[in-house]
């Protein structure tokens, strides 16, 4: 059983200041339980143009009281409060030239639990035949970008020119729970046939069905508690974005640096960076 | 800049991110980039960053996922799909 969550918008920036953003995104402040961002791998391929990148991100998580109440506490262990952090793989792609990126998040643990994969496929909107009459590379970067270089040392600005991305996100969530266990069983069950009674190999079928319904009712659940989180973390990832973009568009590249400092001062400091809002915002996963 | 999960590694990091922001919004954005230049500036974060994966066990569970995917992506390219 899989749970998914979809929604669309178009973001009132340019393709390249959005791809810019995405790789800036944290610190922010609607993002304060990101802790680390660290670039993994990261390949250019000069003759498509296309990047890719791998990132690991670590966040600060909490599993939701209602997950909580649902796990076994042998399954919990150490962090019987569910408190902790969490390794987020990140990949994506940007292809310049046809003008899309390609990302995708994941977690790395308690995937037994519930694997969440995030995915956002930005967009730039497609250009009308005419327009494309003028395409040189250096023209088509200048009509889809922001790429103006400001002579007061102030770097990259985002020009205020009318264009738009278009991004499409998705979260699919998939809860594993039970499973791990049940082929521990079975191996565990296996072994000890092979060298135990053959008595052992005729166990009533009925238990098994019973154990596999009640994984998968179980499984339901976390996935059904996961994908309502999801929902409500979006919006502040998009907001998330949105700050960052701003951000870009005021002070440019140094603009975006300065306000991530002081950000991050902030949350070192832990002082609460944004008027409390009806849910935190540092409770959500994204 | 965000910081590194390695503190001891976020000197090399923001060597390599300015170096990379730099190339990223001046070439590779206006699709006149020949070849990644922040490459020794990476390799120098990457060997810092590789000794903390290592260490806090990260680079096992890395492995794992990665191991996991190829699975999934065979799955998913078996013919007849």
């Amino acid at each position: 059983m899989v749970k998914f969550y979809s929604s669309q918008e178009t973001y009132s920036y340019s393709f390249p200041a959005v791809t810019l953003a995405y790789f800036l995104r944290y610190p922010n402040p609607y993002a304060t339980h990101v802790l680390s961002t660290d670039t993994i791998a990261r390949a250019y391929d000069p003759a498509t143009q296309r990047l890719t990148t791998v990132r690991l991100h670590l966040k600060r998580s909490k599993l939701p009281a209602a997950v909580l109440r649902l796990l076994p506490k042998s399954l919990l262990g150490a962090s019987a409060t569910g408190e902790s952090q969490t390794y987020i793989l990140e990949k994506s792609v940007v292809d310049v030239n046809e003008g899309w990126m390609d990302t995708e998040s994941r977690n790395l643990e308690w995937t037994g639990v519930l694997s969440v994969v995030e995915r956002q496929y930005f967009k730039r909107p497609d250009v009308p035949d005419e327009a494309k009459l003028f395409k040189g590379i250096e023209g088509a970067a200048r009509r889809h970008g922001f790429l103006a270089f400001a002579k007061d040392g102030r770097g990259l600005r985002v020009e205020d020119n009318g264009d738009t991305t278009e991004v499409t996100s998705s979260v699919t969530l998939h809860s594993h729970i039970g499973e791990t266990w049940k082929r521990k069983r079975e191996a565990a069950s296996e072994a000890a046939s092979a060298s135990a009674s053959p008595a052992e190999d005729d166990a009533p079928p009925k238990m098994g069905f019973l154990r596999s319904w009640g994984t998968a009712a179980l499984q339901r659940q976390i996935e059904k508690i996961g994908l309502s989180r999801a929902q409500r973390s979006q919006p502040n990832a998009k907001e998330g974005m949105k700050v960052v973009l701003e951000r870009m568009r005021e002070g440019g590249l140094v603009g975006v640096l300065e306000g991530m400092r002081a950000d991050r001062e902030a949350i070192l400091a832990g002082r609460s960076l944004l008027a409390p809002l009806a849910k935190g915002p540092n409770d959500s996963d994204e | 800049m965000s910081a590194s999960l390695a503190p001891e590694c976020n000197e090399v990091k923001e060597k390599y991110d300015n170096c990379f922001l730099k190339w990223y919004s001046e070439k590779f954005l206006r699709g006149t980039s020949t070849n990644d230049e922040c490459k020794p500036m990476f390799d120098a974060y990457e060997k810092c960053l590789s000794k903390a994966l290592s260490e806090r066990g990260i680079d096992k569970m890395l492995a794992e996922v990665r191991q996991d995917n190829k699975e999934n992506d065979a799955e998913h390219m078996k013919p007849g799909r």
